[in-house]
């Protein structure tokens, strides 16, 4: 389900089936990486569209986790901390952290929810089909994933 | 000279009415061609989405077909891919089920679940539907699966929009 008021609706009536939230982590900046921040951010906003297609009976996708790459790296992980616990008192039993940005590995150990980093790649020189032939590759890795996951939380 | 001279009062008479006539005409034939309009208009043609899948390919096995349509969101128009589950059945009839689990919309798979072979399988809730999209008894989903109407052309496969089976 997606964060817009028909999903919402559907979420606050089939609450018992929905146990998964995902964040996406977007980075964003104004230095010398800006290109950088914005391919990741595009990648992973792609990914998350058709990871949400996928498997909409059961997770929630979140408007996503924005950041400023300039930002401390403790005030990152504490900000990302109180989305986690809340989401946890909210009853979710797996979290989904989706990523592009390899700074959060560094941090795997201190977040609670599982994260899941995959390396963007350069769409902006692919046409349209190809582009979206790559990206259903992507997802249907991270299917897999997902359902192993799930399958182990049984 | 002629004899039939074309007097002053002839001549303005003659011009008057063409120009008239120009005006008027210049007024009605739009109204003609706004009334017509909506016979004029291609029927029908449009629902049916065009795959790739050649009709003489389909096999007995479930398999995945990709359409890509556009679609528009008030002014915004994008391209969408949908799937369909293409396969002929017993009698060799052509048979395109929607992949969207009737439980909560996820999108099921043909043959992934190890346990329940040749069944499409929800990842998400377990849902369970035999080959011919009747959900299996006992799992989550309460209807089957959607079935698109579809067209043979050029040999290629159209598919129209999805519809809910009915109840046999």
């Amino acid at each position: 389900m997606k964060w817009i008021s028909q999903d919402i609706d559907m979420f606050l009536k089939e609450k018992q089936y929905v146990d998964t939230a995902v964040l996406p982590l977007l980075p964003v900046s104004f230095g010398d990486d800006i290109k950088q921040s914005v391919a990741m951010t595009e990648f992973i906003s792609l990914l998350s569209v058709q990871l949400e297609r996928q498997f909409r009976g059961r997770l929630i996708m979140l408007p996503g986790f924005a950041y400023l790459k300039s930002a401390s790296e403790d005030s990152l992980i504490g900000g990302l901390g109180q989305w986690e616990s809340e989401l946890k008192v909210q009853g979710f039993k797996h979290i989904f952290l989706l990523t592009s940005d390899s700074m959060w590995k560094a941090f795997e150990g201190q977040l609670e929810g599982g994260l899941i980093w995959l390396p963007s790649l350069p769409l902006e020189h692919m046409d349209e089909n190809y582009r979206n032939s790559i990206l259903d590759d992507q997802v249907k890795q991270l299917l897999n994933l997902f359902v192993q996951k799930w399958q182990n939380g049984e | 000279m002629s004899k039939n001279r074309v007097s002053r009062r002839q001549f303005l008479n003659y011009t008057l009415t063409g120009v008239g006539g120009f005006m008027a005409a210049g007024m009605l034939m739009p109204m003609v061609r706004f009334a017509v309009d909506p016979v004029l208009q291609a029927a029908g043609e449009s629902d049916f989405i065009p795959t790739k899948q050649k009709v003489a390919e389909i096999t007995e096995t479930p398999t995945r077909v990709d359409y890509t349509y556009e679609q528009q969101d008030a002014w915004y128009t994008s391209e969408v891919t949908g799937t369909a589950w293409v396969y002929k059945d017993d009698k060799g009839e052509i048979v395109a089920l929607s992949p969207v689990c009737k439980h909560l919309g996820c999108v099921v798979d043909w043959n992934t679940d190890k346990s329940n072979p040749d069944h499409f399988y929800c990842p998400c809730h377990g849902g369970l539907y035999t080959k011919d999209g009747t959900n299996v008894p006992g799992t989550p989903p309460v209807a089957s699966l959607d079935v698109f109407p579809y067209k043979e052309k050029d040999g290629f496969l159209y598919l129209g929009k999805a519809e809910p089976r009915k109840e046999a």
